[in-house]
């Protein structure tokens, strides 16, 4: 068992949990913020992704150890008073949602580029989202969404 | 003109699904819950002699492992023969099949316990390919059908052998194509709640035809469908792929809370999810056509084998869809097509977007393209003189009257988007020049039965609910699968009774509160449960009408418009708001609730003869696909795409335009890149690290092309687009290919080897392969048993803790943690990502030292490295952002995977690690730090502290990496070079080094040896080729692989030489 002390959504959370745990177990059974999905358990459909201390990691493959002290931001967050954030809003206007299981994902490996980077060109887009599985939205509205989001911001 | 019909509209659902607020199968949350677990079967075909729970029933947490024999009702289930066992009794068919289910408090237990249940069996070899699976004497995979073959459908039209006998041409080619994984994002889920007030179920979960898997339930828990309810969750995707399977986990399910009277849920890791789910039909399928020298179709014999696997499933429909089509949109007056569903022991096969289509398509659509040729006519001509048009006859002898026959106008649509035309001439001409890459140029076509046709009966419901304040609740008998139908629905609720959809509520489908829907397939969702609807909004307009009528001071219902929340009169200037309507109506006592039912216009079929009118209507599409191939490797690279269909209306843009996106996508998937392995009935590509579909970086650019020729059957005139995006898209690529490399290919999947060689390259198969029982315990299914980690405060505490010897190093963790999955002991971790000595990038005069724990997005980013390019160029290759964020080059290296990306580039550069134990320090170059594949020197209680490397020279650098996807790869071979001349441009340095060839990266120094003190010309780099050549067939030349891998490899060599023949050139 460890215990952790970390930060989530903007929330300090102090935890004691299994070492085995996943960084996406807790979030899932121990904080209950289900928006972040398992969609492989080995990193390579990035429907578990957040953002961790600035980067956009596949919370599968992140210990718990590994997150002591640590700030993450999970889909959860993106929404402030009831109020959508751009990303959202491009991905809806634009049709990058379709089942939606891939969306949360999506979603934070955009956010982590445009944290870093204001004004992407479509190559750096499509890297940062090279991790993040779509099947059915062929990508193609993904792109345009945050495109968009970017040109509005 | 409609208001909102037609019209780009958000997704009703998407805001749940943007904020993650969508409650998907496993998200479900209820106290009390059990978990399952299955007990799948070692081996691939065989008996079970005996099953031994004593050990998993006394595992920690375990509350029931029930068997076929605790089955209260039917023990086999199936849509159409039941021949599937949820759980088997003693047979085992296939490597997917289930021998018991484990119910326990968590889910990590139920799995443990799972891989506890001891099984003996006596095994027998596979029947794996379906050619085999028919000749006589062959062992029946299931005797008491007394024959391996599943179903028949022959199709009869004019005399055959007559059409041959007056064609100019006749000519006999077979196709083949391959399995095709679903891959929806979310791995199935079930969840099911014991119901006291039914003395029933509540089923909640990935389901995507909730009334078929309430059906299948009933059959096996032996009560009656008033008792189940079936509650779909939001669905992660579908695509045909969640119906048999999640019926049949439904059914375990639903025992375990039956056997507990606990709520008990199931979720599936992907692998599980891979191995027990089916797939798409692979097809192998001989057409013999005879025509004139003016390309006109007199006579075509089909014949087509459809692997069923182990069970038939939904292999009558697929392949009755096939029969329908396989000639494909053209008039043919002489057809003789025979289609058999064969069973085999592979992974059993059924619905799958397109169903049964996209098979038929590729051989149909390749060998138009090789009749144009022979005929020297154009693919369109050819196409156009045999097509469809008002009143033709099909293969079944329909005639197309009913609808719009637009096969001529989707094509026309395409070739114009795409500029069809001018573009064969500029491949052609590029192709004349360009050696490696040439440019394909292919075009398919369709038409598509809509809706489910002579499959069965064809009905929908729908429930509109207007209340008393005006809002309103939809909700229908088709399912919500991530497609857009409640946007639809609500789309078209908000059409007829002019109320915003704000005021509009989707409510999922449930089985009990409304009547049975259909299945939602068979791209049928919009077109019959689209129907229903404006079915039960016009019950409910007219209801209201009647109590506003006087008024408004109308007469009748066309003189009113419903509009923006309002109801007003054409004539006069009277006006009402619908919400005080309602009111009235409700004071009034009328039902403002109302059901609307479709049931869709007759069609038929004879079974003996394969005539009939198969569906009502049809549509038409149209795909031309744009490639570029690397002829050096069999590379493919989809450009641009343009996919025309009618879809009679347009009712959502949104959604209409992602369906083509999507299916276009999927379609490419299947065509070029989707290769599901499968040896000796035991299934290799069990993630989706091994299953490669499209990432964003795989697509090209896709232009969708709506007609609209309304259809007098459909809600607004729509019909179907969901699978006609799909079908198409792998034979225009196929035609591209064939195009560009003037040559005809006829197999899919078109993998680097099927496009370089012409062939599909398999792992010989040695008997000692194949699976049969195993006695060494190993989990079925991968998932995290125990792991501790120690985090140290610093390096000196590390090394302290790894001199006792029984600690692994965790680093960044995607590999150590991927690999912790698959292991049965506790795993014992040294937490050292954080040490912030480890986290360095120091600079010295002549050399820099990486600390381990550095990522490579540091690596990549970092000023003082901006100099050793193969290296980053290296490096962008490594997995996605996420794993280049986490994962260190020092867990790259000491993982010593074939494939590890950062090491050929290091080894070039003359790399040292420095090696540190408690006592002790070591630097060694990195060349001698890996032994073979996975195998390194390092000691257990020694950590790879840096990585020293000198500061490169000014280099000419060439790296080439050969990967299947373009992005996120297990590389499939690799080349780094470093070339320095010396002033008479004679070469003074050349270091060579391969990745993922040899059985470790290493210098080939026979050909760096023969390159230096050369000059560097093309003729050099010719000559140079026998000593790579050499050393390929001493070391690997034995190999299945080598094959492809040899040819492959000095392509690559010889491309990155003359790479850096031209840098130099430009340098002069």
């Amino acid at each position: 068992m460890i215990d952790l002390e970390f930060q989530v959504n903007g929330k300090e959370v102090h935890l004691k949990v299994d070492d085995s745990k996943r960084l996406l177990d807790i979030l899932r059974e121990d904080l209950d913020l289900t928006g972040t999905k398992e969609g492989c358990s080995v990193g390579e459909c990035g429907a578990c992704t957040v953002i961790m201390n600035g980067d956009a990691v596949a919370s599968c493959l992140v210990l718990a150890a590994q997150i002591q002290g640590s700030i993450i931001e999970t889909v959860e967050n993106l929404e402030k008073d009831k109020v959508l954030s751009q990303l959202q809003e491009s991905f809806l206007d634009n049709g990058a949602v379709q089942c939606g299981f891939c969306t949360p994902g999506m979603l934070m490996s955009a956010k982590a580029l445009l944290n870093k980077n204001s004004n992407p060109t479509e190559e750096e887009i499509k890297t940062a989202l090279e991790g993040n599985l779509c099947r059915c939205t062929g990508y193609i509205p993904i792109i345009d969404s945050v495109k968009e989001a970017v040109n509005k911001n | 003109m409609p208001d909102i019909i037609g019209k780009k509209v958000r997704r009703v659902d998407g805001y749940r699904k943007v904020t993650g607020e969508a409650i998907y199968g496993d998200d479900l949350k209820i106290p009390g819950l059990l978990h399952g677990a299955m007990k799948y079967t070692d081996i691939i075909a065989g008996t079970i002699k005996k099953i031994d729970l004593s050990k998993a029933k006394n595992m920690p947490g375990v509350v029931t492992i029930a068997l076929q024999k605790d089955v209260p009702g039917m023990k086999k289930v199936g849509p159409i023969r039941q021949d599937y066992p949820p759980i088997v009794e003693n047979k085992i068919s296939y490597s997917g099949d289930v021998i018991a289910v484990v119910a326990a408090k968590t889910r990590k237990q139920a799995l443990a316990a799972a891989d506890a249940i001891y099984v003996e069996y006596e095994s027998l070899d596979p029947i794996t390919d379906v050619e085999t699976a028919i000749k006589p004497d062959v062992r029946l995979i299931h005797p008491e059908y007394k024959s391996n073959i599943v179903n028949h459908y022959p199709l009869r039209k004019g005399n055959v052998e007559k059409g041959f006998s007056e064609s100019d041409h006749v000519i006999e080619r077979n196709y083949r194509t391959g399995f095709h994984e679903h891959a929806y994002i979310e791995p199935e889920s079930v969840t099911v709640v014991p119901d006291y007030t039914t003395e029933g179920y509540k089923i909640y979960g990935s389901i995507q035809n909730p009334f078929t898997t309430r059906k299948v339930v009933s059959m096996f828990m032996g009560i009656k469908l008033n008792q189940i309810n079936v509650i779909s969750s939001t669905l992660g995707g579908s695509f045909g792929g969640k119906d048999d399977i999640i019926n049949n986990l439904a059914c375990r399910t639903t025992l375990l809370a039956h056997l507990t009277k606990k709520p008990v849920k199931i979720t599936y890791s992907r692998e599980a999810s891979i191995k027990e789910s089916y797939k798409r039909h692979p097809y192998i399928m001989n057409y013999k056509v005879g025509f004139n020298n003016n390309g006109k179709l007199n006579s075509m014999k089909i014949n087509i084998l459809a692997d069923s696997g182990a069970y038939s499933s939904q292999t009558f429909f697929v392949t009755w869809r096939s029969v329908v089509q396989a000639t494909g949109p053209y008039e043919i007056e002489n057809v003789e097509t025979d289609i058999r569903g064969v069973y085999t022991n592979n992974t059993y096969t059924a619905a799958f977007r397109g169903f049964g289509t996209p098979q038929v398509i590729f051989a149909q659509e390749s060998l138009m393209d090789e009749i144009a040729e022979i005929c020297n006519i154009s693919p369109r001509d050819v196409r156009e003189k045999n097509g469809y048009k008002q009143g033709s006859i099909t293969a079944s002898g329909q005639r197309l009257t009913d609808h719009k026959v637009s096969l001529k106008q989707v094509m026309e649509a395409a070739v114009n988007k795409s500029d069809y035309e001018s573009k064969i001439q500029k491949f052609r001409e590029l192709n004349k020049t360009n050696e490696r890459f040439k440019y394909g140029i292919g075009l398919a076509c369709s038409f598509r039965g809509c809706s489910l046709g002579a499959e069965g009966i064809d009905t929908s419901s729908a429930i509109v609910s207007v209340q008393a304040d005006g809002s309103i609740i939809i909700f229908t008998g088709v399912s919500e699968n991530g497609q857009g139908l409640q946007t639809t629905f609500s789309q078209i609720t908000s059409e007829i009774l002019g109320v915003p959809l704000a005021d509009i509520t989707f409510l999922n489908s449930q089985t009990s509160a409304i009547s049975d829907g259909g299945p939602t397939v068979a791209s049928r969702g919009t077109l019959v449960g689209g129907n229903a609807t404006i079915e039960a909004a016009n019950i409910v307009k007219n209801r209201i009408f009647s109590v506003v009528k006087d008024e408004l001071k109308v007469g009748k219902l066309e003189d009113t418009r419903w509009k923006d929340g309002y109801i007003s009169s054409k004539i006069g200037k009277e006006k009402i708001s619908f919400s005080h309507a309602c009111e009235k109506a409700v004071s009034a006592g009328v039902n403002l609730s109302a059901y609307g039912w479709f049931k869709s216009p007759d069609v038929s079929w004879d079974d003996d003869t394969g005539q009939g009118n198969a569906y009502f209507t049809y549509v038409y599409g149209c795909h031309i696909v744009e490639t570029m191939i690397d002829t050096d490797t069999g590379k493919i690279n989809v450009e641009n795409i343009t996919a025309a269909h009618d879809v009679g209306k347009v009712l959502n843009r949104l959604g209409a335009e992602g369906q083509v996106y999507g299916g276009v996508t999927q379609g490419m998937g299947y065509g070029a890149l989707e290769d599901y392995n499968i040896q000796n009935g035991e299934v290799k590509s069990l993630n989706l690290d091994e299953y490669l579909i499209p990432t964003i970086k795989d697509i090209g650019n896709i232009d969708p092309v709506f007609i609209e020729n309304e259809d007098k059957h459909g809600p607004f005139g729509a019909k179907s687009i969901g699978e006609p995006t799909l079908e198409l898209t792998a034979a225009a690529i196929n035609n591209s290919i064939s195009f560009a490399l003037e040559k005809q290919n006829y197999e899919l999947p078109l993998t680097l080897e099927q496009v370089f060689l012409g062939k599909k390259l398999v792992k010989p198969s040695r008997q000692s392969e194949v699976v049969h029982a195993s006695k060494k315990y190993k989990k079925q299914v991968p998932y995290i048993n125990k792991i501790s980690v120690k985090t140290p405060k610093n390096i000196k505490q590390a090394l302290t803790l790894m001199s006792e010897n029984k600690y692994k190093v965790l680093a960044g963790g995607t590999d150590i943690v991927v690999q912790a999955r698959h292991k049965i002991k506790p795993l014992k971790l040294i937490n050292i990502f954080s040490l912030p000595e480890l986290k360095k990038i120091k600079v010295r005069n002549n050399e820099v030292e990486i600390g381990s724990a550095v990522t490579f997005t540091k690596i990549l980013n970092s000023e003082h490295l901006t100099n050793f390019k193969l290296l980053l160029q290296a490096i962008k290759t490594i997995g996605s952002t996420q794993i280049r964020n986490k994962a260190t080059i020092g867990g790259n290296i000491v993982n010593a995977a074939p494939c590890a990306d950062s090491v050929p580039p290091l080894i070039a550069y003359d790399a040292r690690l420095r090696l540190r134990s408690k006592e002790n320090e070591r630097i060694v170059p990195i060349s001698e730090f890996i032994k073979r594949n996975y195998r390194t020197i390092i000691r257990l209680d020694e950590i790879l502290i840096s990585i020293i490397i000198p500061k490169p020279k000014n280099y000419f650098y060439s790296y080439m990496q050969l990967g299947r996807r373009n992005a996120v790869n297990i590389t499939r071979m690799s080349i780094s070079v470093l070339i320095n001349f010396d002033d008479k441009n004679r070469i003074e340095e050349c270091i060579i080094v391969d990745g993922s060839l040899f059985s470790r990266s290493q210098r080939i120094e026979v050909v760096e040896k023969y390159l230096f003190g050369k000059k560097l010309t093309k003729n050099m780099i010719k000559n140079s080729v026998k000593y790579l050549s050499e050393k390929i067939e001493n070391e690997i030349g034995g190999r299945w692989s080598a094959e492809y891998k040899k040819p492959v490899f000095i392509n690559i060599y010889k491309s990155a030489l003359e790479d850096i023949y031209k840098q130099r050139k430009q340098d002069d």
